[in-house]
């Protein structure tokens, strides 16, 4: 039975990764998405290092990575080029009519989106502190203590939200079997 | 079908309104960062009340400091012990500012306190002022940045501070507890901070780089890496 499971597991596992490959590959041969993931992924970057203190523009531009930030950068990174990926295949899914649209779509993918974008709520203390003043500090402990946990869970978001529209772009075939015995009822089909 | 294609809609008109929503926020925090700070530092320059930033002065109310006394340009830095960008000032750019600046004569470094993180930031602020005292003010800084953990978390607790003060070779802790048991230095805390608000502050770590006598002062916010503080210090050196 056990052995079961595991070859059940590796399937699937084998399943996702055909698919999620396949969906990249249907997604991203044509430029124009690859160029929304690349502007999508530049902002969220810029976005989350100017707000962890990483990424300066006056007086002088200027990057720097210091080591208790080490961790910080690679989640911000791992949460931008999620962003880039969903925001684009996304908008094929939106662009490809002749797809299903149901409320799984809004659920999975944009409401990932929206969530995500809170990932960046986890750098936003410093300045908040000196927008909101005192009682911006409260809220900023929180964020501040908690940093790397609140980015984890948001890439998990992200992670759920990109099995979700994989899913859209690479079984768009499905047959609504309800549509089609109401079509042929009426003498459509 | 078609009720879930409006439920659809609507859901996308939702999400993309408070995703702009969150971005918006996002930039007018930014937009307001930037703002409130020159208006305070101007008001300051302009009132001419330079006395407070001078390194005379400074001294005079019992700031610790690095470097000569008779460098040209002054480095205040307002900190919290308990404040993590702070820790990373300490580690990344503090160094280079040392060797470059302050080790040659050229900046004297002066050490303030905006203790705002949490409830044990300001006896760690009085814990370090009493370090101070006895002449071991960086020891006791430098080994509290090394020990420092989650806000609040204990780490700074008044039973921690007095234990880091003992691991202090040559401080007194007779005298060290008597002055963080009688909270000596409630007053000197309370005017650094009066001080950082005057300047428009309220974020650790900040930054005021001043001619020697505390005028021309320039504003920098944040842990900045260290060319950002040299464009600031040379420039003020330049006009020496």
């Amino acid at each position: 039975m056990k052995v079961l499971n595991i070859s059940r597991k590796q399937e699937s596992i084998s399943n996702l990764r055909t698919t999620l490959l396949l969906a990249l590959k249907i997604v991203f041969t044509n430029h124009l998405y690859i160029c929304i993931a690349a502007a999508v992924f530049a902002t969220f970057w810029i976005v989350f290092n100017v707000f962890d203190q990483l990424l300066y523009f006056s007086p002088v531009v200027t990057f720097y990575l210091p080591g208790d930030a080490v961790g910080e950068f690679i989640l911000a990174n791992i949460t931008s080029a999620l962003m880039g990926i969903l925001v684009a295949m996304n908008v094929y899914v939106i662009r490809s009519s002749r797809l299903k649209v149901d409320k799984s779509l809004f659920s999975g993918s944009a409401l990932g989106i929206a969530t995500s974008i809170c990932a960046g709520c986890s750098s936003i203390g410093f300045l908040a502190i000196s927008t909101f003043g005192s009682f911006g500090i409260v809220a900023i402990d929180f964020l501040t203590n908690y940093q790397a946990p609140l980015r984890i869970i948001s890439i998990c978001i992200l992670l759920w939200a990109l099995y979700s529209v994989q899913n859209k772009v690479t079984k768009p075939c499905i047959l609504n079997t309800n549509n089609n015995r109401d079509q042929k009822r009426i003498g459509i089909g | 079908m078609k009720s879930t294609g409006r439920l659809f809609t609507f859901g996308l008109r939702v999400t993309a309104i408070s995703s702009l929503a969150v971005l918006a926020f996002f930039f007018f925090t930014l937009l307001l960062s930037f703002h409130p700070y020159s208006e305070p530092l101007r008001a300051f320059a302009q009132t001419q009340e330079i006395a407070p930033l001078s390194l005379t002065s400074l001294i005079e109310k019992g700031a610790a400091y690095q470097g000569s006394t008779s460098a040209p340009v002054t480095l205040i830095d307002f900190s919290d012990l308990q404040c993590h960008l702070c820790n990373r000032f300490v580690k990344a750019t503090e160094p280079q500012i040392n060797s470059t600046y302050v080790q040659p004569g050229k900046v004297v470094f002066v050490f303030l306190h905006l203790p705002n993180r949490g409830s044990d930031s300001f006896p760690a602020a009085l814990a370090a002022q009493c370090a101070n005292d006895q002449g071991k003010f960086w020891q006791y800084h430098n080994l509290l940045y090394e020990n420092q953990g989650p806000i609040d978390s204990g780490w700074a607790s008044r039973d921690n501070l007095k234990k880091f003060a003992s691991q202090i070779s040559g401080l007194d802790m007779q005298k060290f507890n008597s002055c963080f048991d009688s909270q000596k230095y409630n007053t000197l805390v309370d005017n650094d901070v009066a001080l950082a608000h005057s300047l428009g502050f309220t974020q650790t770590p900040s930054f005021i780089i001043v001619k020697n006598d505390g005028s021309n002062p320039q504003k920098i916010e944040g842990p900045q890496p260290y060319p950002e503080f040299r464009f600031f210090i040379d420039k003020e050196l330049g006009g020496v």
